[in-house]
This record gives C-alpha cells, structure tokens and sequence, in this order.
C-alpha cells in the first residue's frame, strides 16, 4: 500500500524567513523610536558631541584617556583579579568538600552556604564597612575584588566539584589498580577529563564577574558604572552616556558569551 | 579521636587552627587596633519598638524592610511568571519572529548587568510608563477601605509606583534567567513523550497539558525555588534606586546610628535566616516531589 506522501507545501510570503527578520528589525526600530520620541517628549536636548571628549582628548598633541575609558579598565582590572582569586578559592573549597577531612567539610559548607543566603548587596557593604577597616586594606577597589572573588568562588567550587564529580568511578579504580597514589591519580587521570569540561562554566564567570563589578559603585570604586554616574552628575548628559555605556558592557560580555557557547560545542563535538 | 563516628585526622586540626587563628586576628585586630566598642543597644529597638499610643510591640524599620523584602519577591516572581508565559510561546513558536524576539530580550537581560539596567529602566522608562499608567492618579482616588487592601499589598500608597517600578525592572531581569529553566525543563522530556500523546489522539495543547507539562514541572520546581530565593537576594538591588526595602534601610540606619558593624552584621543575618529557611523547605519538598516520581 502506498503511504501518502506529505505533499510540500509553499511557503507563503509572509511566512518566509526573511519577512520574520525584516519584522524582527522593524520591531527594533520601533523600539528605537518609541525611546527618541520619550525623549523629545520630556523636551531632552541630545548633546552627543560633547561625548567624545570623556572617551579621548587630544591636548597639545598627546592623547589623554577620558574617565569612561578608565572606568572600563578598572572593569577589567577588577574582572581579571576577581577571576584568579575566585579560581584559587573555588578549587580550595572543591578540595575540602571533596574530601575525606571532616573539618574541611564543615568550613566549606559554612563557607558556601553564607555566601549563598545573603545578597551580594549586603556583602559588598560587610567587606566595605566592616572587613575593610580590621583588615586594614585602604584601597576599596581590593576590598571589591575580594568580596567578588568570595562570591564567584561559591560557583567555581560547584563547576569543580561537578566536573570531578562527572569523571567515571571507573577511572580512580583504574588509578589506583595500576598503582597510583591518591594525589597522582588526581593529577594523571582525573584532572585532564574533568578541566575540559569545566572550561566553559569557568569563563562563564569571567561574564559574571563583568557584570557584578557594576554593583561595586555603590562602594565608591571608580569602575564604568561609578563614571557613568559621575558623569551624569556632572553633565546631565543621562541618556547619552547609558545609551554608551550600555553597549560597551554588552561588548564585553557578549563576545564573553558567545567564547563560552563555541567552547561548549567543542567539548560536546569531542565527547 | 573521632566525633560522630568520624575520624578527626591531623589535617583537620590544621584547618580548625586556621579557622581559630583567622577569627583570633580579626578580634585581635577589632579590640586593639581600631579599639572598637561594640554597642547592640540600639538595634532591637530598630526590630520591634513599644508604641505608647496602642500599648504594644509593633515592628520597627528593619522588620517593616524585611516584610517590604517579601513582598517585593512575591509580586516580582507573579510578574515574571506572567512574562516567562509569552516569553515562553514565543520561543516555542514555529514562527521565527517571536523566537527572534525571545532571543534578543533573553540574552539582552543576560548580558547586561543588573545595576546600569536598573538605572536605565528606572529614570528612562519608569518615568514615562508610570505616570502614563495613571496610578498616583489612582491611588488618590481611592477609597479608604481600597487604600488598606492596596497597602498591605504593596506597601505604603504614597510609594506605590516607586514600587512598582522596582518590580516591574526586576521581573524583567528574573524572566529571562526563568525562562532559561522552563525551556530546559520542556526539553528534558524525551520526544517520545509527546508523539505518543499525538498517537493516542490527543491534540497538541491536550499532549502539553496532560504529558509533557506534568513531566516538565517535576524538573522545573527545584531550579526554580532556587530562582525564588536568588530573587529575595537580588531584591537588595532596588535600594540602589531608594525603594525602602531591608538594605535600603540599614544602610540609612547605619549612617544616622553610627553603628555600621552592627547594622549591617545583623541585616546579613536576616537575609540569611530567611534565605536558609526557604532553601531547607525547599530541599525538603523537592525529596517529596523526587519520591513522587519514582
């Protein structure tokens, strides 16, 4: 018996791809020109010219960098350091919860589970009002990296201890068949499986640590969000400078992203 | 030596004596360094005051913060519920437009970090919306009877659109990561699962709603008690933009006593209590549900 072939049918014009991207941009605009159509509502006086200046300034022939260009390497700064001390304190907890020690368990936990039950709100202004002062740091900007690192070091323990968790069972018996000690074990057998796969959460970090720098404003770090602000105060100039600074944390963090999700397909192509 | 049937080896003395050792330095370092003098006199007064006029304890700053907290979470995960509802035919549309659309709005929100989109939502587009909205119009209006129901609702009416606001951003922000859950929620059930609703001749709604949602929920809930919980966290960040809720609030106590250890050491032990109750009734309803499957 022949079975009916489902006959192709024509795609219509307003079902087709394209006219779904050319409304897609059309909704975009929209958007665009519903907030320039707010703006001239509220009578705003868009002063773009005046920005360039707080990016660059040529004065007598030497290029002085502008206070958005510093705010974004502190961001950066802050991103780099926050990400080497939220890997050594994420491995250090992975091992104590991985381990046999009894004491190590407990200090993790107690760890993991005050970072995770209170705002990083509130813990910014701990490190800032109460750490900072008996730890006598007299910059700011490493009491934030600190509380970031603290705080991210909660995830990149949980990525650690899930990616050795993901290493077969199969495999320490093997280690320690062919006459391995513990430490070797991990070194030889378990860590090369278990780092590929934890790459990717790993940089995903790397996003967040980008994103969450944005609350150190609050503590007088001067980081991109610290300057918008200032400079807000100082121009007026609110919805030129959010409409930059805006997309200039969307580059960081998209390209961010976007590395994750191509190195999370090549690990999946290779298992 | 061992306690509770485990044994204590030398590695956990080592880390018991840095433990010791690091609060020793910090007290240490409280006591004789900045000569610290502790004073807790003020702050249960912030929690609970006696109030001559009735003649009873009624709440204080930090418990009313606490409570504005709450409500807060409450009506920002109803919001988003609603939102992560179109969002979510949207993204299982056949149609590439809403899937588009979707998109843009999950990985916009994803990408971009919490405090500049407070800020831009809320001195762009919470002072355009708000009053086009009409509700200080309409909370001036009300009756008086209205006007207890709307506060106990969402707190005192001459801030009601300042809270809105906060919650609207917020929701905003909580839809897209919740959107994320449901999504993989649906996809971890097997295909089959809805093919065989098609070959017993359910329709495709009917197949949703009888075979796959049911299956999709039992994975949903727990990542998504967790989402409760990281929103009562990220609720603190609508202080930035002087909504009075618990963080708001110590901060100003903080400034106006003086006493910034106290304040803020007992503000992170409120969040924590209510935090780490709701991650153990949590826990304790996702064994039942995991039992339920089996």
């Amino acid at each position: 018996m022949a079975v009916p072939r489902p006959r192709a049918r024509r795609v219509r014009w307003w079902k087709s791809k394209p006219f779904d991207v050319a409304q897609f941009t059309l909704l975009t605009g929209l958007v665009v020109w519903l907030t320039w159509r707010g703006a001239a509502g509220m009578e705003y006086r868009w002063q773009w010219h005046r920005l360039p200046q707080y990016f660059y300034e040529i004065i007598d022939g030497e290029l002085l960098w502008g206070p958005l260009v510093y705010g974004l390497m502190v961001t950066i700064e802050i991103a780099a350091w926050g990400m080497v001390l939220a890997l050594i304190i994420g491995l250090i907890t992975a091992i104590l919860r991985l381990s046999d020690s009894f004491a190590g368990r407990i200090v993790s936990t107690v760890y993991l589970e005050i970072i995770r039950n209170t705002p990083l709100l509130v813990q910014v202004s701990i490190f800032y009002f109460v750490l900072q002062p008996i730890l006598g740091i007299n910059n700011p900007i490493w009491t934030g990296i600190l509380c970031l690192a603290f705080f991210e070091g909660t995830f990149a323990s949980e990525i650690m201890r899930a990616g050795i968790n993901s290493v077969p069972r199969g495999q320490w018996e093997a280690g320690s068949t062919i006459g391995l000690s513990r430490t070797k074990t991990y070194i030889y057998i378990i860590l090369p499986q278990a780092i590929p796969l934890m790459l990717p959460p790993l940089t995903g970090i790397m996003v967040n640590l980008i994103k969450h720098s944005a609350i150190l404003s609050f503590i007088a770090v001067f980081e991109l969000t610290t300057e918008a602000r200032n400079l807000i105060g100082d121009t007026f100039m609110s919805f030129e400078v959010w409409f930059v600074v805006g997309p200039m944390y969307l580059i960081l963090t998209i390209s961010l992203s976007t590395l994750v999700g191509w190195m999370e397909r090549r690990v999946r192509a290779r298992q | 030596m061992t306690i509770r049937g485990q044994k204590l080896t030398l590695i956990d003395f080592v880390i018991f004596a840095c433990v010791v050792a690091a609060i020793g330095y910090v007290a240490y370092r409280v006591e004789n360094v900045l000569i610290y003098k502790w004073d807790w006199s003020a702050i249960p007064s912030y929690l609970f005051r006696w109030d001559e006029a009735t003649g009873s304890l009624i709440p204080n700053l930090l418990i009313k913060g606490l409570v504005t907290t709450i409500r807060i979470t409450f009506w920002t995960m109803l919001v988003a519920s609603i939102i992560d509802v179109v969002l979510g035919i949207a993204r299982t549309s056949s149609r590439l437009f809403p899937r588009l659309v979707s998109w843009a709005y999950v990985e916009f929100i994803r990408n971009i970090p919490p405090v500049p989109f407070l800020f831009l939502f809320y001195f762009f587009i919470a002072s355009q919306v708000m009053p086009l909205l009409g509700i200080d119009d309409a909370i001036r209006d009300m009756s008086p009877g209205t006007k207890v129901v709307a506060e106990l609702l969402f707190g005192p009416a001459n801030l009601i659109s300042n809270f809105a606001s906060g919650v609207v951003s917020l929701s905003m922000m909580a839809a897209a990561y919740i959107a994320e859950i449901v999504r993989a929620g649906v996809l971890a059930v097997p295909k089959g699962q809805l093919e065989a609703g098609h070959s017993i001749g359910l329709s495709h709604l009917q197949s949703m709603r009888y075979i796959v949602l049911p299956q999709a929920v039992a994975r949903v809930v727990p990542p998504l008690a967790g989402q409760f919980i990281t929103l009562i966290k990220d609720s603190s960040l609508v202080a930035l933009i002087s909504i009075q809720e618990l963080s708001f609030l110590a901060m100003e106590i903080a400034i106006s006593e003086q006493r910034f250890f106290e304040v803020w050491i007992v503000t992170g032990a409120m969040y924590f209590v209510v935090c780490y109750s709701c991650a153990l009734v949590f826990g304790r309803l996702e064994r039942r549900i995991g039992v339920h499957r089996r």
